[in-house]
């Protein structure tokens, strides 16, 4: 197992894990940045002070005791949907490519292709934001033309690694790709 | 996505260009890092369209690096590739008016900026005075310390409001950019007016056309018959009205006389009225809205062009028709009268009469059979317009530029001040102190190191190599060097 330090597009630091079980079958383990005290922390006080100057208006304690469920729930929400702890890529030359996220309250969200889908694995850009980025992309085969790509699926789309990151895995990607062909 | 490429596919270079490349190549000749920038670009359709497909094209064979930047048409969003590794940033940037962006002078920035930096630009090269995307980028290299060329491909008049105000546009726009390039002489002495510039920043190139498009035809038109050819968009600004009262006019007079009118816009319906009202079906056709390639194919059906343009910097359209063999009639409006030696065109005043007169000596003339034959007009037009001639001229104003210093920013605001009027002058400067501001801040939240650079597609290091490109067009391998 190796593990290297990257860093995503918006500048926080990622840490890329390979493992590699065979020579055909390779797993790459991109750990997100982790969540900020600093931001936590912001997002918190807004909120609270926001009920504070609506309860010094209305004079009426409800409003703070929803501040803090909102709060509460809001923390919930985001680390069970929206922050995602973890994504893994696991390559088998001879199954297939499994896409896994793991969010930071354990949850996981795991899509399989089959290789006999899979058309190529490429990097490519794209406009995201205010921003011009290069992604990793898995083409699908589509199934009535030999030329034809029916599919892009995006790679590591939360944590958004650097090009030198995804330079690592495309060569290990094409590796295990080269062997299928030959 | 995959990359895939858009109109002219017989516009791809062909191998021996690439030898000349590697010739210019070794004996080192300077290259660039160029940003064109402008509004329209294909799949949009036009002389400025044409004109930055082919410059990129041939400064890419001469070794410099080039991208384009244009907003965003439709579903055609993101980059693209196009043929030699031209790389295309479709921005999502919205539309306002005639397919060009909004401006507020801020909202481009970031992208812009970003844009810069990952591909190492040098030169930033807008283009067409109508694009507000230019004049921001314009604006913004300014801001960032680039190099800003820009080029002018239209006339404007002095008197109503539109042109006033974007005069003042183009005074604030121009008066701090290191080169500007006019197609024509008259297009040249048109923006000094109108932007007060010194005349020794502004250089003329003429637009080209590649002669291999337009190469003429005899066998494909009717001999029996004499045909004039229109093909332009059916405008106020191309003359439509004047032809309106020329068709008539010289149907009556010469039985064997056709029109053939390509192009699509607002006019159309003065033409459709004309051909109801003296029942000239047969003898007039329209053909509506012509793609790029098919205008050879119309071009070749006829004996006479026709252009009756009421402004024009450097008409492109005569030339093409010129270098399919016909002979041209046209207007003596704005650089027309440079752009071809007399013996190959009838120029006339812009009213029906003289139009009438000039049509008529040119009829008189291929009845009379003294015209050249359009193998002789073509092989001497070819020579006169080349795309390689237009890129050759522009890298020397590149290599020029490259060697000049970008106005520091106290130099910058004093020259908006002096040179633009007070009120303008100081509104606008306080417009380049915020976008100043605008982007030490984004340095602040994304710095320069973190903004990944681009691989390069063309250039000194591009990475585009001619054996990739017929079989693996489907995807972007290209993009990853060494592998």
């Amino acid at each position: 197992m190796e593990e290297g330090v990257y860093r995503a597009v918006s500048g926080g630091r990622i840490a890329l894990q390979r493992r590699q079980y065979s020579a055909s079958c390779r797993e790459f383990s991109v750990r997100c940045p982790r969540l900020q005290l600093r931001s936590l922390s912001a997002a918190t006080c807004s909120v609270w002070l926001a009920a504070y100057g609506l309860f010094v208006l209305s004079q009426n304690s409800m409003v703070l005791s929803a501040a803090i469920f909102i709060t509460l729930i809001g923390l919930i929400v985001y680390l069970h949907f929206v922050k995602i702890d973890h994504e893994s890529l696991l390559v088998i030359g001879s199954l297939g490519i499994q896409m896994t996220s793991s969010y930071a309250s354990g949850k996981e969200n795991t899509t399989f292709i089959e290789m006999s889908q899979v058309k190529d694995v490429v990097i490519n850009e794209a406009i995201y934001m205010q921003k011009v980025i290069y992604y990793l992309c898995i083409l699908l085969q589509d199934p009535g033309e030999p030329h034809g790509v029916s599919e892009v699926v995006p790679l590591f789309q939360s944590s958004k690694p650097r090009l030198d990151c995804l330079v690592e895995v495309y060569r290990s990607c094409q590796e295990i790709l080269e062997q299928r062909k030959t | 996505m995959a990359c895939r490429r858009i109109g002219c596919h017989g516009h791809t270079l062909s191998p021996a260009s690439s030898i000349n490349c590697v010739k210019a190549l070794a004996t080192g000749i300077r290259t660039h890092s160029i940003c064109m920038v402008s509004d329209f670009f294909y799949p949009n359709m036009g002389g400025v369209e044409s004109h930055i497909y082919q410059l990129s094209h041939c400064l890419i064979e001469r070794g410099h690096k080039v991208i384009i930047v244009t907003h965003a048409y439709g579903n055609r969003k993101g980059i693209r590739y196009l043929a030699n590794g031209l790389k295309v940033y479709y921005l999502p940037l919205k539309v306002m008016y005639n397919q060009s962006t909004a401006t507020t002078l801020f909202h481009s920035l970031p992208l812009l900026r970003y844009i810069f930096v990952r591909e190492r630009v040098t030169i930033v090269h807008s283009h067409s005075s109508f694009s507000s995307m230019a004049h921001d980028a314009l604006f913004h290299a300014k801001t960032m310390g680039l190099q800003t060329v820009f080029t002018d491909h239209s006339l404007f008049g002095f008197a109503d409001v539109s042109s006033v105000l974007t005069n003042k546009l183009l005074t604030v726009s121009l008066c701090d950019t290191n080169h500007i390039i006019c197609v024509s002489y008259t297009s040249k002495e048109n923006t000094v007016l109108r932007a007060a510039l010194n005349p020794e920043i502004v250089s003329v190139i003429p637009n080209a056309v590649d002669p291999t498009d337009f190469t003429p035809d005899p066998s494909r038109r009717d001999d029996s018959t004499i045909t004039v050819v229109v093909v332009s968009r059916l405008v106020y600004r191309k003359g439509i009205d004047l032809l309106s009262g020329i068709i008539p006019e010289l149907c009556q007079k010469y039985p064997d006389l056709h029109f053939l009118v390509g192009g699509e816009g607002p006019k159309r319906i003065v033409l459709e009225e004309v051909r109801e009202r003296y029942q000239l079906h047969d003898r007039v056709r329209l053909l509506g809205a012509l793609e790029h390639q098919d205008v050879r194919n119309v071009l070749v059906q006829g004996h006479i062009f026709l252009n009756t343009s009421l402004t024009e910097a450097f008409c492109m359209a005569i030339v093409e028709a010129a270098s399919c063999g016909l002979q041209v009639v046209s207007t003596r409006v704005g650089g027309i009268p440079e752009v071809l030696p007399e013996n190959l065109i009838v120029l006339c005043e812009p009213s029906v009469k003289s139009l009438c007169d000039g049509l008529e000596k040119a009829v008189a003339q291929i009845r009379s059979g003294t015209l050249p034959t359009p193998e002789t007009i073509h092989n001497k037009v070819k020579t006169f317009y080349t795309w390689r001639n237009v890129a050759e001229r522009t890298a020397k104003v590149y290599d020029r530029v490259a060697d000049e210093v970008v106005l520091p920013m106290d130099k910058r605001l004093d020259r908006l001040i002096s040179h633009c009027g007070s009120v303008t002058g100081c509104i606008f400067a306080l417009f380049a102190v915020l976008s100043f501001l605008f982007l030490v801040f984004l340095r602040w939240m994304t710095p320069d190191s973190i903004i990944d650079v681009a691989v390069d597609a063309t250039g000194p290091s591009g990475a585009w190599t001619q054996q990739y490109f017929p079989s693996k067009k489907g995807s972007e391998k290209e993009e990853i060097p060494d592998c």
